[in-house]
């Protein structure tokens, strides 16, 4: 019997990862061609079959910076994603802690309908008005189209992590002599921080990564790098080279950032902030 | 040092009454200790004192001020939660000084008088560790530290004993007792434990679906109890009860069951009077039944003859649980000389004088 189940085990955990293969090869096989992309030759690009030996180069990535003003654009994106991540701490923090402790789960689901409604619909309409508002290529557009995506984010996030915190630490808190906000920073904001570190860190990757509204709302001194990348494809020419190379310069600082709080963000998605 | 009167506080989450029009008054110094079982509103009682509930109506007082609205922080009182709450992200020693901290206390008295709170507690070699590192009962300690370091007018304990395991419950009792000796100040205790309330309070006050029922000195109310549910709830084992009738035969009064007949003492007379021939619920507590004494012969009818269904050996007492027909009943007993056998009938004597009646429907005290 015992061997059986032993068997039965080893069945089980080797479809297991057999799965978690099949899952995990296609991105990973995207990732790797774009970072070769980067390191070929235009010629050695358009080359069939496509050469996995050859001798790598780091011209595009020079030129990427040279020809493209790239660094305007990581500067961009840096800016925006810095400024929407603050923002949506900052109004998210708060909302997400009246709901957990007022009990407003109504309010919570309407956050999620907002943001289950297809971004596409409020194309238009945002085009609309910020064109009438003449804030067309400004950080303050982008940063304010990011907060749709991001703030409801933090604040479904951080909801569970409020709400995991035990109420009787605030009433000894107002016992001890807090108000309600001194009670919110000195007290629950501290135990809250593996949640505020994780929303920070999953809400600045999809400023980073967004390509829509960037797309739409920036202009000449707001592009964002997507954007940017966006734009080696011209009438007739695509520059491949210079698109693998300027997408690995994009992916690789969140790719990197996020292999090291790996553990931080895994805790923060699957457990309470606190547990005696 | 503060008296706390609550004038008809009540207390509704929507349809739920917790609490329903709860008048006491709780001396200056006093140990009072709120006793009833679980859900009967005595932690939002305590959390109404503290201001961190707001009452539907009635007045609290502490002292002479009236603190409806008043807040928390500012009413003078401390208190220690069930679950401790001790701040996770702090260690012991400015878990202890932090209201003295956002009292704007300076550092020299708050470390001052850290150091007293503990002394007193014997928590010296746990001020550096943060409470995740700490026992349940040195968390206890460290959550009354808290407390005494703000010498409050007036400390409120939500059953602060009942994680902890049997023993250290036990010698936590004491410690607390002495405790409030020292500080001499005014404690309001709530439990569900009345052993816990026998031996700690000064005054007892006991609630029942959100209402006071009795309060009294632990043995009075022990004694006299004021209705059946205060005499089943004080006292363990718990008090015996018999649904019976009130009967009057020849200017004397019997409480009569299936298989149970006893006489009540002439003394109860002028007070039954009015019962005669009605339902009545006759108590007995467990140490006022034992084996007759041979040597009174005479019978006062005040025998019932049992049977043994377990006999439970304590060493210094015996609890034998009798049944007399459908009636179950627990006796205590001094240790017997002869080995009682399950199933052995027994002649049972009772002390009548000590005994209750309580009204059948309304519950109240008759004698
Ligand atoms: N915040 C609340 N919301 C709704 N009902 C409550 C709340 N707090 C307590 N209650 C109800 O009030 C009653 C008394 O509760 P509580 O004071 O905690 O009792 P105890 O401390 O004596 O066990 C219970 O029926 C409980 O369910
Ligand atoms: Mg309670």
């Amino acid at each position: 019997m015992s061997n059986g189940s032993r068997i039965a085990k080893r069945i089980r955990s080797t479809l297991f990862y057999i799965g978690a293969l099949a899952l995990c090869l296609p991105p990973v096989f995207v990732f790797v061609w774009m970072i070769l992309t980067g390191l070929k030759t235009g010629v050695q690009n358009i080359s069939y079959p496509p050469q996995f030996i050859f001798s790598p180069t780091l011209e595009n990535f020079r030129a990427v910076f040279a020809q493209y003003n790239f660094f305007k654009y990581l500067m961009n994106s840096l800016i925006v994603a810095g400024l929407a991540t603050g923002l949506s701490l900052l109004l998210g923090l708060p909302a997400a802690y009246s709901i957990a402790k007022y009990r407003q789960g109504r309010i919570g689901i309407l956050i999620l309908v907002a943001r289950m409604t297809p971004f596409v619909s409020y194309l238009l309409p945002w085009y609309i008005i910020f064109r009438y508002l003449d804030l067309i290529d400004t950080y303050t557009a982008l940063t304010i189209t990011h907060l749709i995506i991001t703030l409801p984010m933090v604040i479904w996030l951080m909801i569970s992590f409020f709400e995991s915190v035990p109420a009787e630490l605030e009433d000894a808190a107002m016992i001890d002599g807090c108000s309600s906000l001194q009670s919110f920073r000195i007290i629950v904001l501290p135990l809250v921080r593996n949640g505020i570190a994780t929303s920070a860190i999953i809400s600045f990757i999809f400023s980073w990564n967004q390509f829509l509204f960037s797309l739409i709302l920036s202009g000449p001194k707001t592009k964002t790098v997507p954007v940017a990348v966006y734009n080696f494809i011209s009438y007739g020419k695509i520059d491949w080279a210079g698109i693998g190379a300027a997408a690995t310069l994009i992916v690789l600082p969140v790719s990197i950032f996020a292999f090291f709080v790996r553990k931080s963000i895994v805790q923060g998605l699957t457990m309470g902030a606190l547990k005696d | 040092m503060a008296s706390v009167t609550l004038k008809n506080i009540v207390k509704r989450f929507k349809a739920v009454t917790a609490v329903d029009n709860l008048s006491i008054e709780i001396q200056d110094r006093e140990f009072a200790v709120l006793v009833g079982p679980s859900g009967c509103g005595k932690t939002t009682a305590l959390r109404m004192i503290a201001g961190l509930e707001t009452e539907t109506s009635g007045e609290i007082f502490i002292g002479d001020r009236r603190v409806n609205d008043v807040s928390p922080k500012d009413r003078d009182i401390a208190m220690v939660f069930q679950n401790y709450a001790l701040y996770p992200h702090m260690n012991v020693r400015d878990n202890l000084g932090f209201g003295l901290k956002m009292r704007k206390f300076p550092p020299s008295e708050i470390s001052q008088r850290v150091q007293e709170a503990a002394d007193i507690l014997g928590i010296h070699e746990l001020l550096d560790r943060k409470p995740k590192q700490l026992s349940g009962g040195q968390r206890q300690r460290v959550a009354v530290g808290r407390a005494i370091v703000r010498k409050p007018k007036v400390f409120l304990f939500d059953e602060p004993l009942s994680n902890l395991d049997a023993k250290l419950r036990v010698a936590m009792r004491t410690e607390i007792s002495k405790l409030h000796r020292r500080l001499g100040a005014t404690i309001i205790y709530v439990t569900h434990d009345q052993v816990e309330a026998m031996t700690m309070a000064s005054r007892i006050f006991i609630m029942h679906n959100g209402a006071l029922q009795q309060s009294g000195v632990p043995m009075e109310v022990y004694k006299q109890p004021a209705n059946r549910f205060v005499a089943g709830f004080i006292g363990s084992p718990a008090m015996n009860f018999v649904t019976a009738t009130l009967v009057a035969d020849q200017g004397a009064y019997f409480v009569q069951a299936e298989h149970f007949r006893v006489r009540l003492p002439d003394v109860f007379s002028s007070r039954l009077a009015a019962h005669a021939g009605k339902p009545v619920i006759f108590g007995v507590r467990p140490e006022d039944m034992n084996e007759p004494d041979e040597a009174v012969s005479e019978t006062r009818g005040n025998t019932v003859a049992m049977r043994v269904e377990v006999v439970e050996t304590l060493g210094a007492e015996t609890f034998v649980h009798l049944t007399c027909g459908s009636h179950t009943m627990v006796a205590r007993v001094a240790v017997p000389d002869r080995l009682l056998t399950i199933g052995q009938e027994m002649q049972i004597s009772l002390n009548m004088e000590k005994t209750h009646l309580f009204d059948e429907a309304t519950f109240q005290t008759i004698v």
